[in-house]
């Protein structure tokens, strides 16, 4: 009895403001779909942090013969003597976990693994790939201390610490995942804003039948809450849509993204961020159900 | 049943005093008219009676409660046991007679069964038997007030309050409209009506409370409307 007559009270609220329930519903689904982007980017940054912190090394190149770096000029390739010594001063640093050598051959190896440039890649000799140790750190952080002792040493052509190359790419994620974040911030208020104009649209629609019903003495609940049932329920709806573009967002753009970065972004992820999104965009409505309410609608 | 204890009530930017000092006690069952000029307190007193509206000062009891005390929550709760009636009917529109009618006890929570076998006694009991499935727009106005009444009853309160239930409505319709009221003031409902229809006040004989200026000024059982004192 009493479900049912919410119900209907409910149906015949949205039907009468259909084109402002349907702002609403927009304007939820692109709010939530951005806030879970935003999250996901988030998510993915972390894992991908994490993921790359243990893998991160600084590559030591050593100098060739006819190197074109100022620190080899006129001095030569380096000798066996000299990278021994290299070797052993590195190894002895507290913050380094392990180094390892590789040279010209496994260079090669590796770049024509990773090169996707054929052409290149057919072309590179053993004779063009630098040799390098690859140095290990305990503690990722502190690489700009052991870069500048050992760029002086005789024989080290350049150093490169991989987390800058990573930087970058996080950098653009980050600055992603914080445009995602300020145009659902902006979204949420849209529609925040938008909930409370379609309650109050709501009320004046039905005072005759608010009044009558605070006449009878019905209680303040049963007054109120087919407004904010209202509110709930395009709320949700705007939820599944958030939902469907969220996991089409995984799908098109992450997948892509994996490809190239190893980490995938795990549906339980995405399953969370859509509960997540959708418990906001609901306690939204509510919220902007009843702050509007205790304006309007007198009990 | 309705207690008025030295009720002062002065409304936000008004200095005169819409109801001054008034003191009035009505019993159980009792019939009251609440007679006097436009503005002398007439729809005040009714407001305060269902706590619209908070006296400045002075104490009001209606059906055992303390207003004073009676909390927010609790408001409904006083309001299931008031009926009321209004000069402007309040039907909705969009709702048949017995629609209209069961809302008073669908908003409420009462069983469907219920609904069902108290809506019907109450529209005989107004008069409107076979005219339950008619709209208000296709009822004259004494069989709009009458479906009024019969919802402000259909709960079967303790009070019920009119505030000018005859004010739309032309004399010869109005009698029946009284005997309605007098028909639901004998099943024990104590009735608190504001009138200014003298001839009505005049021919049911019934006590009368006269408000001037916010002030009482006659109280007198089975009185008239003006002259006679």
């Amino acid at each position: 009895m009493r479900a049912n007559f919410i119900f209907s009270e409910v149906w015949i609220g949205l039907r009468r403001n259909l084109t402002m329930t349907i702002a609403v519903i927009v304007t939820v689904a692109v709010g939530m779909a951005l806030l879970g982007v935003g999250l996901m980017i988030n998510s993915q940054v972390t894992s991908m942090t994490g993921y790359w912190t243990d893998k991160v090394e600084l590559s030591v190149y050593l100098c060739k013969k006819d190197s074109a770096f100022e620190s080899c000029k006129d001095k030569g390739a380096i000798s066996q003597e000299q990278k021994n010594a290299l070797q052993a001063t590195i190894k002895e640093m507290p913050e380094v976990e392990s180094v390892e050598f590789e040279d010209a051959a496994k260079a090669l190896e590796n770049f024509k693994i990773s090169e996707n440039n054929r052409t290149l890649a057919a072309i590179v000799k053993v004779e063009d790939m630098p040799e390098s140790f690859r140095v290990k750190l305990r503690d990722p952080d502190k690489a700009s201390a052991i870069i500048e002792s050992i760029e002086g040493q005789a024989g080290v052509s350049n150093i490169i610490n991989e987390r800058d190359l990573l930087e970058n790419y996080f950098g653009f994620m980050n600055r992603l995942q914080y445009m995602a974040l300020g145009v659902a911030i902006l979204m949420v208020g849209a529609a925040t804003l938008l909930i409370g104009n379609t309650v109050r649209l709501s009320a004046y629609n039905r005072r005759r039948e608010t009044g009558i019903m605070r006449l009878v003495g019905a209680s303040n609940v049963y007054i109120q809450l087919p407004f904010v049932l209202e509110g709930v329920i395009a709320g949700l709806i705007g939820g599944v849509f958030a939902a469907v573009l969220l996991i089409t967002t995984k799908v098109l753009l992450f997948e892509g993204i994996q490809s190239y970065m190893a980490v995938p972004l795990g549906w339980d992820t995405v399953a969370g961020v859509i509960t997540l999104t959708m418990a906001v965009g609901v306690i939204i409505c509510i919220l902007a159900s009843f702050i509007t309410l205790r304006r309007y609608l007198r009990v | 049943m309705i207690h008025f204890d030295n009720v002062t009530k002065v409304y936000q930017n008004q200095n005169r005093p819409a109801l001054d000092h008034v003191s009035v006690d009505v019993d159980k069952g009792e019939f009251v008219f609440l007679v006097g000029p436009s503005g002398s307190g007439k729809s005040t007193f009714l407001r305060l009676v269902l706590k619209e509206e908070r006296p400045n000062s002075g104490a009001i009891h209606v059906a055992g409660k303390d207003l004073a005390r009676l909390t927010n929550f609790k408001v409904p709760h006083l309001r299931r046991r008031i009926g009321c009636v209004f000069q402007d009917f309040r039907l909705l529109p969009n709702k048949n007679v017995y629609e209209n009618v069961a809302f008073a006890l669908e908003v409420i929570g009462k069983p469907r069964r219920f609904i069902r076998k108290v809506v019907p006694e109450v529209i005989e009991l107004v008069g409107l038997e076979g005219k339950a499935h008619r709209m208000p727009d296709e009822l004259s106005g004494g069989e709009q007030q009458r479906v009024a009444m019969a919802r402000a009853f259909v709960n079967r309160p303790m009070i019920l309050l009119a505030d000018e239930p005859t004010g739309n409505i032309d004399p010869a319709t109005s009698i029946g409209i009284m005997k309605v009221l007098d028909r639901i003031n004998r099943t024990g409902t104590t009735v608190l009506m504001a009138t200014h229809d003298a001839a009505i006040v005049d021919s049911m004989r019934k006590r009368v409370v006269e408000l001037e200026d916010g002030k009482i000024v006659r109280d007198q059982s089975r009185g008239v409307y003006g002259q006679a004192y």
